[in-house]
């Protein structure tokens, strides 16, 4: 007996730590998600679905990247899909007003940026808890959607609108001799494309630059952070602020894909972007979280949701589904915490 | 030899410093002044207000009347920040360590060394944090590691290093050895008597009178708001800083000890 205790020292130290165990482990179970649905139903494993899955899924990444950055400040954002929605509408008016596309989904972006950097002076400068803050503003945006557009969706924007969330990069198409076309290689979808340029950017901010480095700080310890000569308020805002923005994009690639904006498009997205971060490895104490590890999220999130339609499953028992893989991640993150 | 040392210009002088919670008046009116060179310890009781004027100095916290001098001229501090530009530096009882950040991490935080591009300067900062802990602590190791997971010694040399790495000229002790063993608390003691002899000015907050009288020049006692006694530490013993302390007076009958005024 006692000379198992270097031995099992020597074992542990084998295995990844922290952040990375989560990582891995979250990898796993995509890995694993994947291999059961394509046994429940033959479709899955496409290269169709797959580009379905990675449609769906920019959406949630998109957001989850502005979460995590929330996150990880020790807050919470829970008015992301609600901005998605005001962001898509403002884009959606201003083109029915005349505006060309690119400088309306500009528009629609900054409205997101808007309604995040509201988020957090209301929380950096009138002390309200990010929880209270942020679900005013789901209630605040979300009426001021339905009010602008009396709650009819805007259809008829043109074929410019709906390029982001449809086209793709290196598409083939080739015209048969009956005249229509055949897709030879679907190509890397913008969505796509979009999603990895933002990850990409936010894991640079996050990990590389000072406003990442303050992110962490605040929320690992706000007090010290601020004693240290952080600019706490700055920090928060700047966070909100990037999250509302992300909504705003995340909003211009969903109605883009639907090119037509809905006004209560988007209800409850931002419980996927959580689940994606928390399952992602970040914690909602704050302090701990990362890029890569939400986008796993957002996959498993993504995949969840298809395999379950493509096996038959009702969106009741998704619901279900999915509330009980949140909380068995938080419940591993927090056994985790105790070793 | 000890005149030459006051007739110099002070690093710090408070005039007369009041900060008041509603109705509460934590500070009142106290004035107090720090040398190049010197400790000045500062006592009493929890909630005496010793904490508060030290956050005061640090720029933590503001005060609603009074004036501070940085080598005579008056200063408007409104944050930490424009506290550290005057060469004031603060080591907190709570160390003020974000948990989850590694070593050098916590010693840049704030103020991160940056790349040319504007990128963090990891490898620089790692490098300098190596020496900086090791200067304070030979077996400083495990830099990468959260500093959750640093002994409380290491933990305690981490925010001594990120105060004294950036010239401090005036440094503010709350504390600092409450959670320390005896050889950390002897490398803490070591550490101030050369920081010191640098030329370095010391507020040291301690309850711990053995370290008072081991490590200060001259004592300054808080009761209730107020400064009840300020002294060089000759002219008076252990009882007369409890009296001081409990009940903010000296002792009946009190002399200046020491014979040599």
């Amino acid at each position: 007996m006692a000379g198992n205790a270097p031995e099992k020292r020597r074992q542990r130290r084998f295995l990844p730590e922290g952040s990375s165990l989560h990582k891995l482990s979250a990898i796993v179970t995509l890995v694993v998600l994947i291999i059961a649905f394509s046994f429940t139903s033959p479709a899955f494993l496409s290269v169709n679905n797959g580009l379905t899955i990675l449609l769906q899924t920019s959406v949630i990444g998109l957001l989850a990247i502005g979460m995590t950055m929330v996150i990880i400040t020790g807050g919470i954002d829970l008015s992301v899909g609600s901005i998605l929605a005001l962001a898509g509408v403002i884009a959606g008016l201003t083109i029915k007003m005349g505006l060309p596309v690119l400088p309306a989904m500009g528009l629609g972006v900054l409205t997101g940026a808007a309604c995040g950097f509201v988020n957090g002076m209301v929380i950096a400068k009138m002390r309200i808890t990010p929880f209270v803050a942020t679900l005013g503003m789901m209630l605040i945006a979300r009426g001021i959607a339905l009010q602008l557009t009396g709650a009819a969706p805007i259809s008829r924007l043109g074929d410019a609108f709906g390029v982001l969330g449809n086209g793709a990069l290196f598409r083939v198409v080739e015209m048969q001799a009956n005249g229509f076309p055949k897709v030879i290689f679907p190509g890397i979808p913008y969505p796509a494309i979009l999603l990895l340029v933002m990850a990409v950017l936010g894991w640079y901010l996050l990990q590389k630059r000072q406003i990442g480095r303050h992110i962490f700080s605040v929320g690992s310890n706000e007090e010290a952070a601020r004693l240290s000569g952080v600019n706490v308020d700055r920090t928060k805002i700047w966070a909100y602020t990037a999250s509302g923005a992300l909504a705003g994009l995340a909003g211009m690639v969903l109605m883009s894909r639907l090119v037509t904006v809905q006004p209560n498009e988007g209800v409850m997205y931002e419980l996927d972007a959580i689940a994606a971060s928390v399952i992602g490895g970040a914690s909602l104490m704050g302090g701990v979280g990362s890029i890569s590890g939400s986008m796993i999220g957002a996959f498993i999130i993504g995949v969840l949701r298809n395999g379950l339609n493509m096996a038959g499953t009702s969106a009741f028992i998704q619901m279900i589904i999915i509330g009980i893989v949140v909380i068995a991640a938080v419940y591993i993150d927090q056994i985790r915490n105790k070793n | 030899m000890l005149d030459s040392v006051q007739t110099s210009q002070p690093l710090v002088q408070m005039d007369k410093i009041v900060k008041t919670f509603g109705g509460i008046h934590a500070v009142e009116g106290v004035s107090a002044d720090l040398y190049p060179g010197e400790v000045v310890g500062v006592l009493g009781h929890n909630g005496a207000g010793k904490s508060c004027l030290m956050r005061i100095l640090s720029g933590a916290m503001r005060a609603n009347s009074g004036e501070i001098r940085v080598n005579g001229q008056p200063v408007d501090m409104k944050s930490p920040q424009d506290a550290r530009e005057f060469g004031i530096e603060t080591i907190y009882q709570t160390l003020a360590l974000a948990n989850h950040l590694d070593a050098p991490a916590n010693l840049f935080m704030g103020r991160e060394l940056k790349t040319r591009f504007g990128n963090l300067d990891e490898r620089r900062m790692l490098s300098e944090a190596t020496v900086a802990l090791r200067q304070l602590n030979p077996n400083f190791k495990n830099l990468r590691d959260p500093v959750a997971r640093l002994s409380g010694g290491q933990r305690q040399v981490i925010a001594i290093a990120r105060a004294i790495y950036f010239q401090a000229k005036i440094l503010i002790m709350d504390e600092p050895t409450a959670a320390l063993g005896p050889s950390e608390t002897a490398m803490v003691a070591d550490l101030i008597m050369r920081l010191k002899n640098d030329g370095i000015g010391i507020f040291l907050i301690s309850h711990d009178m053995h370290d008072v009288f081991e490590l200060c020049d001259r004592v300054m006692v808080m009761n209730k708001g107020r400064n009840v006694g300020a002294f060089r530490i000759e002219e008076v013993n252990k009882d007369d800083i409890l009296s001081l302390i409990v009940k903010g007076t000296l002792p009946d009958g009190w002399k200046p000890r020491g014979g040599t005024s």
